[in-house]
């Protein structure tokens, strides 16, 4: 959806575990749920 | 296009459990808040210490903004969904006194937390503003960089909030932030079901 907006240079980084040990964690570990970091660039 | 979800009821159910949040940040929540998360999430451990409790405590991000990209000093920030100021007290260190944060929030308990922690922090370059996250009361083109974290995966309609990101960046601009994503496919029976979204 970045790219069809518009953003370029779209990067992403490895999975964070945010659910661990939480009590949401066995919801997101149902949907392999984890949490990002998104990098993106509009255009000059 | 059509939304899995009614926005206006999603949004109450977000305002709803965020505002337990703003209210009892250490209370029983579906996920982690305050310093440990912040920590489990790689933020840098020397500046969480030099914090005030207040300013971190109610903290809920889903992952690190920061982690990919660090901010120069004397950029102009937006943070999208504010919540209790965390992540702008973050940016605010990074840019410096000659940069600007403006943190959009639309909780009155959240804002009120986020500007005590500024005010706290002594951060005079970060300021908080009342807004909807679709209709930000920030000028076209006027920021640098935008943040968010674990705030975009809770809008019915993902695509308007990206185009009013784009607005609100100048052209050139970044957009970095942390939120959600899921590798298994949820059913359309859940993605219709407001409670589960916050849940």
């Amino acid at each position: 959806m970045l790219s069809e907006v518009g953003f370029v240079d779209v990067r992403v980084s490895e999975p964070f575990d945010t659910f661990g040990g939480a009590r949401g964690e066995a919801k997101a570990r149902a949907f392999e749920v984890y949490g990002y970091t998104f990098l993106a660039r509009r255009p000059g | 296009m059509s939304l899995s979800v009614d926005p206006l009821k999603l949004r109450e159910e977000v305002k709803k459990k965020y505002r337990e949040v703003a209210l009892d940040p250490g209370g029983e929540h579906h996920f982690h808040t305050g310093r440990a998360l912040a920590r489990h999430l790689g933020y840098d451990e020397r500046m969480l210490e030099a914090m005030p409790e207040e300013a971190v405590e109610s903290f809920a991000g889903v992952a690190n903004p920061f982690s990919l990209r660090r901010l120069d000093p004397g950029q102009r920030v937006v943070d999208v969904g504010s919540g209790g100021g965390f992540d702008c007290f973050v940016a605010g260190l990074q840019v410096g006194p000659v940069g600007r944060v403006v943190g959009v929030d639309m909780l009155d308990e959240m804002l009120s937390r986020a500007r005590r922690g500024a005010q706290r922090m002594g951060l005079d370059q970060v300021e908080f503003r009342e807004g909807l996250i679709e209709d930000m009361p920030v000028d076209s083109g006027w920021a640098d960089v935008v943040i968010s974290n674990g705030v975009i995966n809770l809008c019915a309609d993902k695509r308007a909030t990206f185009e009013e990101i784009w607005r609100v960046l100048r052209p050139g601009g970044t957009l970095q932030f942390g939120d959600i994503a899921n590798g298994r496919p949820v059913p359309e029976s859940a993605r219709a079901n407001v409670d589960l979204w916050t849940a």
